[in-house]
């Protein structure tokens, strides 16, 4: 078992093996290191992919962040900030699997990166879309096992359904890791912002986050909130405990947490038509 | 309250949330909640790309709808794994409140 965990070690470091653009993404980290660029250079290197606009574009214009009128990427890149793009880019073609075939998924990390800008907003914390962004983010490591362990991921799927069983608690069965551990190397690999790799790493495990607990509490409780509604589908139906030191840590009470509840509720109306949008024949 | 389509949308009804503009969905409401709508009012937001509104109640039933019931049965069955402690305890009443609030005073009925 020990040795599954590593093959898909291995598999994330060979970065050739992932679905992603690393072209741009370089040219990208190199001039994000340098403190001359400015926004309109690095924006400039984006837009020259067309397709890779698009999806950039397209995402941060989803009801994750509530801007809706990000119309060019050096807007996005002022909204949203530098690191955002950046991250979004990189996890694009990643998005595109969930869009095409886990939907379920799709849908559950978009309305986990619009629980977790509305928690972020309400407790007034700093980068709000950074936090949203880990929230969209929070799940990738499941659409590494789906499309580079399909023996697995079709094993772990056939356990919850036969046994009721926890996808967490499945996938650690047959692959002695999991998605969270999965998509905190991918992360780094991707050499995300510790920022948004942390929240990835310990959305399961608040206290493992040393760092950056705040944001992973967030994407924590907005991880457990999104499976409470009943949004989306990520890989079993069950609610999953909310953990006591992540609600200590964003000093939550009752009545906010049904505030935050009635909002989200709301929002993710906004969710489901901008998921049945993409899915629309005249779609992007 | 109900996201319902503006196609089904009957004069009588409430509004249960502002209507934007969807050219603008972050600007001022056109329309503020508990409004009382009107067939006039219905076609101007229909003329202006208003695809749907969120009404007060369930007074439309549509394919795959869920009644009371069945939703408070679906939380029941989210939260099987959950264990008792208290949080879990909170955020499933949290929930329940806002489903029995959601249907309206009728409960969808």
């Amino acid at each position: 078992m020990g040795n599954k965990r590593e093959e898909i070690r291995a598999i994330i470091k060979d970065t050739k093996s992932l679905p992603t653009i690393p072209g741009i993404i370089n040219k990208l980290n190199s001039m994000s290191a340098n403190d001359k660029t400015s926004i309109q250079e690095m924006a400039r290197i984006v837009s020259s992919d067309q397709v890779l606009s698009a999806r950039i574009l397209r995402l941060a214009n989803s009801p994750s962040y509530g801007f809706y009128r990000v119309s060019t990427i050096s807007n996005a890149m002022i909204l949203l900030g530098v690191d955002v793009v950046k991250s979004l880019a990189l996890s694009s073609s990643i998005f595109e699997i969930m869009e095409t075939s886990v939907l379920g998924l799709w849908e559950h990390s978009l309305g986990t990166g619009v629980a977790a800008n509305i928690i972020a907003k309400r407790l007034h914390l700093p980068d709000c879309e950074e936090i949203a962004t880990a929230g969209l983010l929070h799940d990738i490591g499941k659409v590494i096992v789906k499309i580079k362990c399909p023996a697995e991921y079709q094993q772990i799927d056939e356990k919850i359904s036969k046994e009721q069983s926890l996808f967490l608690d499945a996938e650690t069965e047959f692959l002695g890791t999991d998605h969270a551990e999965i998509g905190g190397w991918l992360a780094k690999t991707w050499f995300l912002p510790e920022k948004l790799a942390e929240p990835i790493a310990c959305h399961h495990d608040v206290a493992q986050s040393v760092n950056h607990r705040i944001k992973t509490a967030v994407v924590h409780v907005a991880d457990t909130l999104i499976k409470a509604s009943g949004f989306g589908f990520s890989g079993d139906s069950f609610v999953y405990p909310l953990q006591q030191i992540a609600w200590d840590q964003l000093g939550m009470s009752e009545q906010l947490l049904a505030e935050i509840v009635e909002e989200l509720e709301d929002k993710l109306i906004e969710v489901k038509d901008f998921c049945l949008d993409l899915q629309s024949p005249n779609a992007d | 309250m109900q996201n319902i389509p503006i196609t089904l949308v009957e004069a009588g009804m409430v509004l249960a949330k502002d209507v934007r503009r969807p050219d603008n969905p972050v600007g001022p409401p056109i329309c503020g909640k508990g409004i009382e709508l009107t067939a006039p009012l219905i076609m101007r937001l229909q003329d202006m790309g208003i695809r749907s509104l969120i009404v007060e109640g369930h007074p439309v039933w549509q394919e795959g709808d869920k009644t009371l019931e069945e939703q408070l049965a679906e939380l029941d069955k989210r939260f099987a794994k959950s264990g008792d402690k208290p949080l879990m305890g909170m955020l499933k009443n949290v929930y329940r409140n806002y489903i029995l609030k959601s249907m309206g005073e009728s409960h969808g009925k």
